[in-house]
């Protein structure tokens, strides 16, 4: 039938191809570890990761959230609230690295005047 | 559900954990400035696309408008998965 659910179509594709459904990330490497996560909309998360899901849901404890201001561009304690443990929809996110392996650095698009 | 889940048997699920939540408070998140703060008396699936919240003992749809944070109260909400950031379970939700 063509009419089958989008949850239904993905299963049985599975079974056909008999392919293991591999992560392009493999998130395990991260379990325990504090990570930096991006989302649509423009939020942004760090907390320890403490599981996930192939469809990239994530489970984060100790949860701080940064929020961005229309007129401040982006500072990171301007706004920020703990949650806790909190989970996080896959279909959301876009980017996902780990806490310290990013800093902010000066913008270096902007052009500078000569003389 | 992916058969292929369990990579690592000591970890939390996400969905497990939105289950574990069923009857008591839940703290939703959108993608925009949208918060949800109820009781979650279910959830769809695969993936995540629905999720249904009573008003027991309140339900507080809060969001951000030009004006400021406009707070509604609703009795009960099916909430479309596609726009949900992050769950919070028993959170508190924003300061109002």
């Amino acid at each position: 039938g063509g009419g089958g659910g989008g949850g239904g179509g993905a299963g049985k594709m599975a079974d056909k191809e008999k392919k293991k459904k591999e992560s392009i990330l493999d998130l395990s490497k991260y379990i325990d570890k504090t990570i930096r996560v991006k989302f649509q909309g423009g939020r942004e998360a760090s907390g320890v990761l403490k599981g996930f899901d192939p469809l990239l849901n994530l489970v984060l404890d100790g949860t701080i959230e940064y929020m961005r201001d229309p007129d401040d561009q982006f500072k990171l304690t301007e706004d920020t609230r703990q949650l806790g443990l909190v989970v996080c929809r896959g279909t959301s996110v876009v980017l996902i690295c780990p806490q310290d392996g990013m800093e902010a650095i000066p913008n270096p698009f902007i052009q500078q005047q000569d003389g | 559900m992916a058969a292929s889940a369990v990579s690592n048997p000591s970890q939390l699920l996400p969905l497990e954990l939105v289950d574990k939540c069923i009857g008591s408070r839940i703290h939703i998140v959108m993608k925009s400035d949208k918060e949800i703060v109820g009781t979650l008396l279910g959830f769809d699936d695969f993936p995540l696309s629905l999720v249904l919240c009573s008003y027991l003992p309140f339900l507080i749809f809060s969001e951000i408008t030009p004006e400021g944070r406009r707070i509604t109260k609703l009795d009960q909400i099916l909430l479309n998965g596609n726009n949900i950031t992050m769950l919070v379970p028993g959170g508190e939700g924003p300061e109002v």
